[in-house]
């Protein structure tokens, strides 16, 4: 009984995992735009495909795979950055929202109209079990525990010390300030999207060997669970986002144990609106920043 | 001659009865003229239209962006059906108990939700119809989950001796058709009225309008909960047309077609939606444009509208209008 709690709560911990590290991008993002990314769960589905499409029409390693899925979800990140991303500098929120939203629709039915939209097999990564304290973990899970961490590591350290870190928190701060001492808002915005869809690209990429199936609708979904995990963190704050991704994690792996696997997906969006009602500032922040 | 010159008055000729009249008898006649798979497309443009217009009054009148539609509008669609299927009540009361159930849930769901404000109500209007669709597909006692309802009865009218069903493609046009005039007349009258130009009110300056002494936040509950009465109404029809309900109606992929169809055909605009609802449902339907497609297509056009066109496509119809009108 007791183990069984404590292999959901491992589990729980691992699938937060993967939410933070695609949160923290959505995070960063409001941070520095004010605007919700609806579009964000397309950029894990696009790593996804990536690294699907070079291990399978390429026949390239799961290593190389996690290259190709990354260094693709850049690229259009990229060109998705200029074109749109960019311009929604100091627009309203009704634009921001209207924007990615059309972004989401074109990215991910590009990707079904391409590759169709039945589910494929994913057939990298490391699915060795390994035991660890009596525990049996796939190998994989344990990649992507270390790779989270790390990421969070990483980012604190960048948003703290480095140019980029430091530009970033004072455009969430006020952007006209930064116009008036010589900060490059565009430049900043542009950075800080690429590096959140690299971020997901990463996700998704360590996620598909776990997940197996591969399809064009999955990052919708994603995006829907990152809705919450963001509030609970508190709008733009990083360390916040971690600790309410492995909330959400464990809340959604217990309660798909304990209630019902049907409900799982579903906690997100309770959790979602009652943070709105009662606490829209997030767990973490003690006053509404926004 | 002044020195200085007032902004030109534009006069047009009055073409609104005869033009009024050419779009009537080319609404009646379209079954005659088109195949019946162009009558099919007119069909689903005109039930599209019904929860546009609700949505319409709540983002183009009101102000505030809800993706909340589709949960009233599968509300609705499910409430016709399971009225039909178990209780075999005929069309017209499940069309109006539709409006209504759709209009009473979204009491509850409206007043925390229209506390929040821009971007949080977004998201939480979005929450409800994933939550719409997870009750759908799990309450399998009422709903059969994700099996859905299936042969939902054609409308079947019985006034005294006559009694009639409306079982074809064109017989179910003119029934559309009728419900479609009778909700743009109703959506007419509100925004005609005092109640219209204060929601206009509230749109362009919420604490303006406050301050001014009309009650926003009534006023918002009220078109929210009109809005899915408006959805409810055509989720029904759709249960009615497709004999089907599934929890595939609670859907990101509906919530997105009826806001396009309010962005793209102008918010604020009666005319807008009527174009929108022919444009973006009517002919993609028409030419048999693959879902993908057309969400692509959708996608790209709400980048154009935020970024080029922010009043929709309507001005071209203005345009139109200006030449045909004769502007002097």
């Amino acid at each position: 009984m007791f183990s069984t709690i404590l292999e959901q709560i491992v589990n729980g911990i691992v699938t937060g995992s993967v939410y933070a590290i695609v949160a923290v991008g959505m995070t960063m993002i409001f941070g520095v735009l004010r605007a919700i990314n609806f579009a964000h769960g397309e950029y894990y589905m696009l790593g996804t495909f990536g690294a699907w499409f070079s291990i399978d029409y390429l026949g390239l390693s799961y290593e190389a795979s996690i290259v190709v899925g990354v260094l693709s979800t850049i690229v259009v990140a990229y060109v998705v950055g200029k074109l749109v991303m960019q311009r929604m500098v100091g627009a309203p929120a009704e634009s921001g929202v209207l924007a990615t939203l059309g972004i989401a629709l074109v990215l991910q039915n590009t990707v079904i109209l391409v590759f169709g939209g039945g589910y494929k097999f994913f057939s990298g990564g490391y699915i060795e079990p390994v035991s660890i304290l009596g525990f049996s973990l796939a190998q994989q899970r344990i990649l992507i525990l270390v790779v989270c961490l790390l990421v969070f590591v990483g980012l604190e350290l960048m948003v703290t010390y480095s140019r980029m870190g430091k530009s970033m928190r004072a455009v969430s701060q006020n952007v006209d300030c930064c116009e008036v001492v010589g900060i490059d808002v565009p430049q900043v915005v542009l950075r800080t999207f690429i590096l959140g869809a690299a971020l997901a690209a990463l996700s998704g990429v360590l996620t598909a060997p776990v997940n197996v199936s591969v399809y064009g609708g999955m990052g919708e979904l994603i995006t829907f669970k990152t809705l919450p995990i963001i509030i609970m963190g508190g709008l733009g704050n990083v360390r916040g986002t971690f600790f309410a991704a492995m909330i959400l994690g464990i809340a959604e792996s217990l309660v798909a144990t304990y209630v019902g696997l049907q409900f799982r997906d579903t906690v997100g969006f309770a959790t979602l609106i009652l943070m709105l009602m009662w606490r829209p500032h997030g767990l973490f922040s003690t006053q509404a920043r926004f | 001659m002044s020195l200085t010159e007032t902004a030109q008055q534009i006069r047009r000729r009055d073409l609104r009865i005869p033009l009024g009249a050419v779009l009537l008898v080319i609404a009646l006649a379209a079954p005659f003229i088109g195949s019946r798979y162009v009558t099919h497309s007119l069909i689903i443009a005109l039930i599209f239209m019904l929860p546009a217009h609700g949505l319409n009054l709540l983002v183009g009148y009101t102000g505030l962006l809800s993706l909340a539609q589709a949960a009233f509008f599968g509300i609705g669609a499910y409430t016709a059906g399971l009225l039909a299927v178990t209780y075999g009540t005929p069309f017209y009361v499940n069309l109006l108990a539709a409006g209504l159930v759709a209009g009473a849930i979204a009491l509850p769901l409206g007043i925390p939700a229209l506390r929040l404000r821009s971007t949080s109500f977004v998201m939480c209007t979005l929450g409800f119809v994933i939550i719409g669709q997870a009750i759908a597909k799990n309450w399998i006692s009422v709903t059969r989950g994700d099996m859905g309802l299936s042969s939902i009865p054609k409308p079947h009218f019985a006034l005294g001796p006559l009694s009639f069903t409306v079982s074809g493609t064109m017989g179910f046009y003119y029934l559309a058709l009728a419900i479609g005039v009778l909700a743009t007349l109703a959506v007419w009258a509100i925004v005609r009225s005092p109640a219209g130009r204060n929601m206009i009110a509230i749109r362009e300056n919420e604490t303006l309008a406050e301050s001014v002494g009309i009650p926003t936040w009534r006023y918002k509950l009220i078109v929210f909960m009109i809005s899915a009465v408006f959805a409810g109404v055509g989720g029904s029809v759709y249960a009615h047309y497709l004999t089907v309900v599934s929890p595939l109606t609670f859907q990101m992929y509906y919530s997105t077609t009826m806001l396009i169809i309010v962005l793209g055909g102008g918010a604020g605009t009666i005319s807008g939606v009527v174009f929108g609802s022919l444009l973006f449902v009517g002919l993609t339907e028409a030419l048999r444009i693959t879902p993908e497609l057309r969400m692509i297509a959708y996608g790209l056009c709400l980048l154009a509208l935020v970024f080029w066109f922010r009043k929709g496509f309507s001005p071209l119809i203005n345009r139109f209008w200006d030449t045909v009108g004769g502007a002097k």
